[in-house]
Order: C-alpha cells, then sequence, then structure tokens
C-alpha cells in the first residue's frame, strides 16, 4: 500500500500546479533603449573656433 | 573668455559622461548653463546630454525638463535634425514617465523628420523608438490585470502588434544597412513581443538571432539576456527541460558577470522549471539558493516567493514539517510587505498542511487561530469555501490540451 506520505502529497498536489503567480513572466530581459545624442564639438566648425577645439582637447589628451 | 569656459565645462561634462560618470557630468553641464552661451547649437547640445544624462541616472522628471528645453530651443533656431533628436529624447523619457500618448506624438515627430530629412539612420532608430512606446503600453495595460501571455484584451493585443511592426520596420532598414547591433536590439525587443502575445515559437526564432549577434558581438549582457529569454518561452511551449538548458546557461554568465539580482532570478526561474519536471529536490536546491541571494539583497518580495516555492515543493515531497515552515515564513512576510493574496495563500497551505498533519483548527498556535478569523470576515463562511474562493482568484494557469501532458 502507499505510504502516508506519498498518500498526503497526493491530496496536496493540487497546489502544486503551476500558476501564473509560481511562473512569473514578468521578468523579461528588454534591450537597452537608444538616446539621440548631440555633441558641443558638432558644432565648433561653424563656428569658427577650430582653434579652441584643438586648445582644449590636446589640452585633455595630455592630462 | 565666457564663451570658452561655458565650452570647457561642457567638454569635461562630455568627457565625463562617456567615461561613464553622468553625475560629475552633470555637474559641468550644470555649471555651463550658468555660465551660459549666446550660442544657441551649443546650448542645445548642452540641454540634450544633461538631458540623457539625467535618463540614464534615471532621474526622468528632470531628463523631461531638459529634453523638453532642447526641442523648443531647436525649434526656436529651426535645426530639423536637432528637432529630430530632441523628439526622440524627449518620447523615451515620456515612454518611461509612463505617458504613452504624448510619447508616441513625439516619436512619430522623431520619424517624420528623419523620413523628410531622408535620414536613414535617424528613421530606423524611431521605428524601433515607437516599437518600444508600444511595446510598455501593451505590457503597462496588460500589468495591470492578471493575464498569461498569449490571453490578451484587444487593446492590449493591438499595442502589442503594433509593436512587433515597428520592429519588423526598423528591421529591415537596419538589415539594409549592415547595423547588427542594432538589428540585435531589434531581434530581442520583437522576441518579447512575440513572447506576450503568445507566438512562442516567433519568440524563439527572434531570441535564437539575438543570442547569435550578441555572440558575434561578445556581449555577454545580450547573451544572458537571450537565453533567460528563450528559457521563458520554452516554459510556455512545454518544453522544460530545454528551458532548463537556456535558464542554467543563464545562471552561469549571472555568476561571471557577478550579478546577485539575476543569478536570484535564474535559481528562481530554474526552481520553477524544476517543480514542473515534478523533480522536487532540484526545485528546493535552487529556490534555496535564491532564497539566500534574496535574503542577502533584502528583497522581501523575492523572499516570500522563495518561501511559498519551497512550501510547495517541500508538501510535493512529502516533508510537511519544512513545508509548515516555510508557509508560515510566507505569511509573515506577506503581512510585512502588505501583499493581500499571498497572505491568503499562505493561510490556506497552513490550513491544509495542519489537516494534512491531523491537527485541529482549535489549536492554540496564534497565527493559525488569527488566519482563521480573517477567514472568515474575508468570506463570511467556512474556511473550506474560502478555499475554493481563493483558487479561483489564484487563475490557475488555463493550459490548452496538448500541455496538459506535460504538466501532470
Amino acid at each position: 500500500s502507499q505510504p502516508l506520505a506519498g498518500r498526503q502529497a497526493a491530496e496536496l498536489q493540487p497546489k502544486v500546479v503551476p500558476s501564473k503567480q509560481i511562473l512569473h513572466s514578468d521578468n523579461m530581459e528588454m534591450e537597452p533603449e537608444t538616446m539621440e545624442t548631440k555633441s558641443v564639438t558638432d558644432y565648433f566648425s561653424k563656428l569658427h573656433m577650430g582653434s579652441l577645439v584643438y586648445s582644449c582637447t590636446s589640452k585633455r589628451k595630455n592630462k | 573668455r565666457m564663451e570658452a569656459s561655458c565650452l570647457e565645462l561642457a567638454l569635461e561634462g562630455e568627457r565625463l559622461c562617456k567615461a561613464g560618470d553622468c553625475r560629475a557630468g552633470v555637474s559641468f553641464f550644470e555649471a555651463a548653463v550658468q555660465v551660459g552661451t549666446e550660442d544657441l547649437k551649443t546650448l542645445s547640445a548642452i540641454y540634450s546630454q544633461l538631458g540623457n544624462a539625467y535618463f540614464y541616472l534615471h532621474e526622468y522628471a528632470k531628463a523631461l525638463e531638459y529634453h523638453h528645453h532642447d526641442l523648443t530651443l531647436a525649434r526656436t533656431i529651426g535645426d530639423l535634425l536637432g528637432e529630430a533628436k530632441a523628439s526622440g529624447n524627449l518620447g523615451n523619457t515620456l515612454k518611461v514617465l509612463g505617458n504613452f500618448e504624448e510619447a508616441i506624438v513625439c516619436c512619430q515627430r522623431h520619424l517624420d523628420i528623419s523620413r523628410e530629412l531622408n535620414d536613414k539612420v535617424g528613421e530606423a532608430r524611431a521605428l524601433y523608438n515607437l516599437g518600444n512606446v508600444y511595446h510598455s503600453k501593451g505590457k503597462n495595460v496588460a500589468s495591470a490585470g492578471t493575464h498569461d501571455p498569449g490571453e490578451l484584451p484587444d487593446d492590449v493585443k493591438n499595442a502589442l502588434q503594433k509593436a512587433a511592426n515597428y520592429y519588423e520596420e526598423n528591421l529591415t532598414i537596419v538589415t539594409e544597412l549592415g547595423d547588427r547591433a542594432a538589428q540585435g536590439r531589434a531581434f530581442g525587443n520583437l522576441g518579447n513581443t512575440h513572447y506576450l502575445l503568445g507566438n512562442f515559437r516567433s519568440a524563439v526564432l527572434a531570441h535564437e538571432q539575438r543570442l547569435l549577434i550578441a555572440k558575434e558581438f561578445g556581449d555577454r549582457s545580450a547573451e544572458r539576456r537571450a537565453y533567460s529569454n528563450l528559457g521563458n518561452a520554452y516554459i510556455f511551449l512545454g518544453e522544460f527541460e530545454t528551458a532548463s538548458e537556456y535558464y542554467k546557461r543563464t545562471l552561469q554568465l549571472a555568476r561571471q558577470l557577478k550579478d546577485r539580482a539575476v543569478e536570484a532570478q535564474a535559481c528562481y526561474s530554474l526552481g520553477n522549471t524544476y517543480t514542473l519536471l515534478q523533480d522536487y529536490e532540484k526545485a528546493i536546491d535552487y529556490h534555496l539558493k535564491h532564497l539566500v541571494i534574496a535574503q542577502e539583497l533584502n528583497d522581501k518580495i523575492g523572499e516570500g516567493r522563495a518561501c511559498w516555492s519551497l512550501g510547495n515543493a517541500y508538501t510535493a515531497l512529502g516533508n510537511h514539517d519544512q513545508a509548515m515552515h516555510f508557509a508560515e515564513r510566507h505569511l509573515e512576510i506577506s503581512r510585512e510587505v502588505g501583499d493581500r493574496s499571498g497572505e491568503l495563500t499562505a493561510r490556506l497551505n497552513l490550513s491544509d498542511l495542519q489537516m494534512v498533519l491531523g491537527l485541529s483548527y482549535s489549536t492554540n498556535n496564534s497565527m493559525m487561530s488569527e488566519s482563521h478569523v480573517a477567514d472568515n470576515s474575508l468570506h463570511g463562511t467556512r474556511p473550506r469555501a474560502g478555499r475554493r474562493h481563493s483558487m479561483e482568484n489564484m487563475e490557475l494557469m488555463k493550459l490548452t490540451p496538448e500541455k496538459v501532458q506535460n504538466w501532470n
């Protein structure tokens, strides 16, 4: 005959049925957003500030 | 002299943000704004970068403010490309804030201008953003109810279908452009959209593509995401062995990347998968690992879930003492975090376990006598009737006939 513990487990079996509470479907892994970028250096050439750009960037490179 | 100073501050801000220190970058950009400049394009670039920096810092109200300034400025000076970019960024920010309708208007503006300027890269990016807004919109409405993937109200389905269409359109362009990184992103989110729509086979196909591209780039975070998403899709295809293999790879990578939260999630998913495979020893092993990390991260909700899952697994094995221990802990935590449905579930589990253990309801265990009273007050009826009622509320997963054999 079936052992007592086994029978008890069988009686409780319905709770082991997976529910959406157990199987969480909200852990989807999304890809990152893409943001549009602007840069102050984009506009340097138009501002005729080439020498400034050079001095700024070279100063930084030397750091 | 002041002009140069503003530029220098802004350049330092750019450098810091590029180096990944957005917080420090923000201070330099704000200093640059304080100094000011008469060059409106420069100012627009500063606003835009401030907006993005705040976006990455998850300070979305600030991000909204600066992207809005940038949009106004771009319009004022008639910079159409600048306006497109600002609209796109504003759209993304509005999406995160849950303002989907305005987000759609902004992302659509980004798309329209990009098309007007015949800017293919911009067009593709706007399509991706639009897909993301519709995906979030669909998911947001869906999560308000308790739906499984595939069982959705019409408005949710429409939003998700639109998202899928935008991702497909994006994919056509970025494939033409040969932009593999963008393809990877689109495949990932397209896969997740198919998953929510219940198209699990299509989800698998998309995530497999995502995985391929992630490997091409050696992008291990993306690789891990793909494994996890593949695992989720295989669960709903009823292919639990395959799901467990993908979750194991997720776990492996999570450990390599030293991401404890993701490691915990992978253990939890594996615990659930082994429960579905009815291998309760392994399920317990993984749920215990999840429990340890949840405690370490002080994640009460995760801890509660772990206790509930452990209670169920021990019950299935007939180890009622351990089951009781975890059911009690689940009840305590549910109360602590104010999870009413968790609390009810825990009480029902406890009352069932007590019945199995042959204890009467009139036990002097204070927790149980309290729960008895609460059950009566909730339902105005005897606990057994309350039990049936709550099982209905739990909305057990509806299984299609071909899946049932796998679950039993």
